[in-house]
């Protein structure tokens, strides 16, 4: 089971599409103009063709409306075309440990001539974080303008929270090691401080690498990381999520987040209890994004910022996955339920709908015989329940230990 | 809850404005000049946009237009089953668009004249207050219409005074009880070759019977339906009737309803009740001749409404045409107090079910009593599921008004076949 992933801009000439012996399907990345209008997968027969004229005729039906939108949108913007401001300087900062591959394919993107064009000022930097060996040193030292960067405190918001030291430009971006970005990336980050230059933080579109495994093709077509392509503004408050901003995990996802550095800092930066690898591997992105809101100013989603993540390969890998969301939001909401007392009753509330829904989730998969479903589902109200139950206060006393051995 | 209050913004000026105020909710009628875009509830916490969102709201709402809208690209096109006109925005129509913003432009320009004369005709049953405003704004429509007919439903004749203060409106009172009644001896005294209907607690806009009129001229429909907008939305009633269980449609693009759409879906009830609502309808004079007046043992005052929807299944069932045309605007007052909406709700589902009754007599085999013994009750338990809390509050009143409907049953004559011809107090041919 493969898909091939195609990117097509339906407003050039369209390639016909050659489906391999291997492959089963296809995802289709629709772009009008360069810009990202929409994606979607389909099952098609291995060894065939797709010709060009079909992928038209499905694209136009999937996405016409989103296409016009667009054209409509760029004559407008044309027709208002004001200065734009000059860009702020960005530090990207990318946090990885053991996967000197992904790395490198990381880095070939975000330093590809003209990526990084819109910023003039710019730095990159890489953050090891309790590196066995030398691998990644060695990989960074392949690109002469990446800063290369030791945290030997092992914990994701150890690192983030080391580049967010090192770093000397106003906005700084994370990303994790486990994505490519689009060449269209830093525009799109660009475009979302011109659009909203008040927001504190921007989140943007994760996209499948690729679809080479059935765990990949599970998640991807269970949501993925997608969250559409049309920008989203979270403020104090949403008209469709009466919980909002509790829960923060419609916002957007960890490997593809940038905020005003200066904003980080009054902060106190990322939570090193949360995200510290085993016992709680995650959480510390929704804690960011919640912090942002209840400091009074926004997050934006925009669709142009987006990146393509390498989904879990393996079942297994996926299910720990599961697991570790389940962990991580329930970590983070016993905490923000504690830390923010104003808002405990959407904390509470939040904690009733999540568990009454999963174990709802559970019972309806295990009712109908979806065992694939059912498994990933009791991973994720596993790991809640854990998360939920002190967690959190274990995991800060961890983070406290290691703070001190390091000292 | 605090009202929500409703603003209405023009997309055609340069920077649009919301002035803020303290209301929890802000429920924004999109327009580009006089072509209505859409309509979206804010939280106050939600405003002001900024900039860039305007923008992208605004290609958006423009880009729904355009599609379906743009005559070259083969509109206006058929409705599917929620009443949204079926259509695809092909590459090449975009790569030879030109300036959208002209092509809206164009659209917007609002109709300046009266192609064929137009008869309004309102009934009213003891609303003095209302049935005053909607005059109001009938006397002040851009292009007057040929007549303006007040039907009084009212056994003590209380219209009586308010249209006396209305010199040239024309005042009939009937006093058998009965909307589609009413309707008839409107249409009866009624001598435009267009008449349009509206009711008493709908102030219309000043270019609603001009568009209607343009409407007409442009397409070859038979009926002609148009958006019906809250006027206010001051009571959590009001709210609940808009938000929670649809108004009176809230579709901003036109859609036509022809015998495709018939056929398409009938196997399930043909949902006409998308075509529009009675609030805002007209009719050629010459439909009441093919298939007949409204069906007077439906509607307000006998088994509670859809006596409209039922008129158009038989305007498709002859093979007809209806056209469903936001551009013809009316502002429809909803029921303020709670119980008075839970009445109307319940009279809703059972005129409903009479209409479907009704209808299966005409049309045997077409999925009219499956609606009323599985899709209906599905709903219900959908609404139990899924429903919003107002939603859930209704429902009793619904499920009341279903099984009052399903008394019609009992009834041999509603289950036989009736001959759809003129009835004879109306002399449409004269």
């Amino acid at each position: 089971m493969r898909y091939c992933i195609l990117d097509v801009d339906l407003s050039r000439p369209l390639p016909d599409a050659k489906i391999g012996l291997t492959e089963s399907g296809l995802g289709l990345v629709v772009r009008w103009r360069g810009r990202l209008a929409g994606f979607r997968m389909m099952a098609v027969t291995p060894n065939t063709t797709v010709p060009a004229t079909t992928l038209t005729e499905l694209a136009q039906e999937w996405f016409g409306d989103r296409l016009l939108a667009l054209e409509v949108e760029r004559v407008i913007r044309d027709r208002s075309k004001e200065a734009t401001p000059p860009a702020p300087s960005l530090t990207i900062a990318i946090c990885t440990r053991n996967r000197a591959e992904r790395l490198i394919r990381l880095l070939r993107s975000v330093t590809a001539p003209g990526t990084l064009a819109t910023f003039s000022s710019w730095e990159i930097v890489v953050v090891d974080n309790a590196p066995p060996d030398e691998t990644t040193r060695n990989a960074v030292a392949r690109f002469p303008t990446v800063h290369y960067l030791i945290e030997p405190r092992a914990g994701l918001d150890f690192a983030r929270n080391a580049a967010l030291r090192f770093a000397s430009c106003d906005w700084i971006a994370f990303l994790d090691d486990d994505v490519v970005i689009d060449r269209n990336w830093a525009n799109g980050l660009y475009k979302a401080w011109c659009d909203s230059p008040d927001a504190g933080g921007y989140t943007g579109l994760v996209l499948p690498f690729s679809l080479e495994t059935e765990a990949q093709i599970y998640f991807e077509s269970h949501g993925g990381f997608g969250r559409g392509f049309c920008p989203i503004d979270f403020r104090a408050a949403k008209l469709d999520n009466p919980l909002h901003p509790v829960g923060a995990g419609s916002i957007g996802a960890g490997c593809n987040m940038a905020f005003e550095r200066s904003l980080l800092l009054s902060l106190g930066g990322f939570d090193e209890a949360l995200d510290m690898g085993g016992p709680l591997p995650g959480g510390g992105d929704l804690d960011m994004f919640y912090r942002v809101l209840r400091a009074g100013r926004s997050m934006v989603y925009e669709p142009d910022y987006a990146v393509y993540h390498e989904h879990r390969e393996s079942i297994a890998e996926l299910r720990r996955q599961y697991w570790s969301w389940g962990l991580g939001f329930m970590a983070f909401i016993a905490k923000s339920r504690r830390s923010d007392p104003s808002l405990r009753e959407k904390h509470n509330k939040m904690i009733q709908w999540w568990f009454g829904n999963k174990f709802l989730a559970v019972m309806r998969t295990a009712v109908t015989a979806r065992w694939q479903d059912c498994q990933f589902q009791l991973a994720e109200l596993r790991g809640g329940i854990i998360g939920f139950f002190g967690a959190y206060d274990r995991s800060t006393r961890r983070a406290a230990k290691i703070r001190q051995s390091a000292r | 809850m605090s009202p929500v209050i409703i603003h209405h913004v023009d997309l055609s000026a340069a920077e649009p404005v919301i002035p803020l105020n303290p209301a929890l909710r802000v429920c924004i009628v999109f327009w580009w000049r006089k072509l209505p875009l859409g309509m979206r509830l804010y939280l106050s916490e939600e405003l002001p946009l900024r900039r860039s969102q305007w923008i992208v709201l605004t290609a958006e709402l423009a880009a729904g237009q355009l599609a379906a809208r743009l005559p070259e690209w083969g509109a206006p096109f058929g409705a599917v089953y929620d009443g949204r006109p079926r259509m695809v925005v092909s590459k090449d129509a975009l790569l030879g668009l030109g300036n959208p913003l002209h092509l809206l432009e164009k659209l917007a320009q609002p109709a300046v004249e009266l192609n064929q004369d137009i008869t309004v005709i309102v009934c009213t049953r003891d609303r003095a207050t209302d049935l005053d405003r909607c005059l109001h704004s009938l006397i002040a429509q851009r292009v007057p219409p040929a007549e303006i007919i007040v039907v009084d439903n009212s056994p003590q004749a209380s219209a009586s005074l308010v249209c006396a203060g209305f010199p040239g409106v024309v005042y009939i009172h009937e006093p058998q009880p009965g909307l589609s009644r009413a309707r008839n001896t409107g249409i009866a005294a009624a001598r435009s070759a267009l008449i349009a209907f509206t009711d008493d607690d709908v102030e219309v806009h000043p270019g609603w019977t001009a568009e209607l009129s343009r409407a007409f001229r442009n397409n070859k429909v038979d009926v002609v339906t148009g958006l019906v907008l809250p006027a206010r939305l001051d009571t959590e009633a009001q709210e609940a009737f808009q938000f929670d269980l649809g108004g009176l449609g809230n579709r901003f693009v036109p859609a036509l309803f022809d015998t495709s759409f018939f056929t398409r879906y009938a196997a399930f009830a043909v949902p006409t009740w998308r075509i529009g609502a009675g609030a805002n309808m007209a009719f050629r004079r010459s439909v009441f001749s093919r298939v007949g007046p409204f069906d007077q043992r439906l509607g307000a005052g006998a088994a509670g409404c859809s006596e409209d929807s039922e008129l158009w299944y038989r305007v498709l069932l002859a093979g007809g045409q209806c056209l469903y045309e936001p551009r013809a605007v009316v502002f429809h007052n909803h029921r303020a107090d709670w119980s008075e909406l839970t009445k109307q709700m319940r009279a809703y589902m059972e005129g409903h079910v009479a209409a479907l009754i009704v209808q299966g007599a005409y049309a045997p085999r077409s999925g009219n009593h499956r609606r009323i013994w599985c899709q209906i009750p599905m709903n219900f338990l959908r609404a139990v599921k899924n429903g919003s809390r107002s939603r859930r509050a209704i429902l009793p009143y619904e499920i009341s008004g279903w099984f009052r409907g399903l008394r019609y049953f009992w009834r041999k004559e509603w289950r036989t076949p009736r001959s759809c011809t003129l009835n004879s107090i109306l002399d449409v041919e004269k």
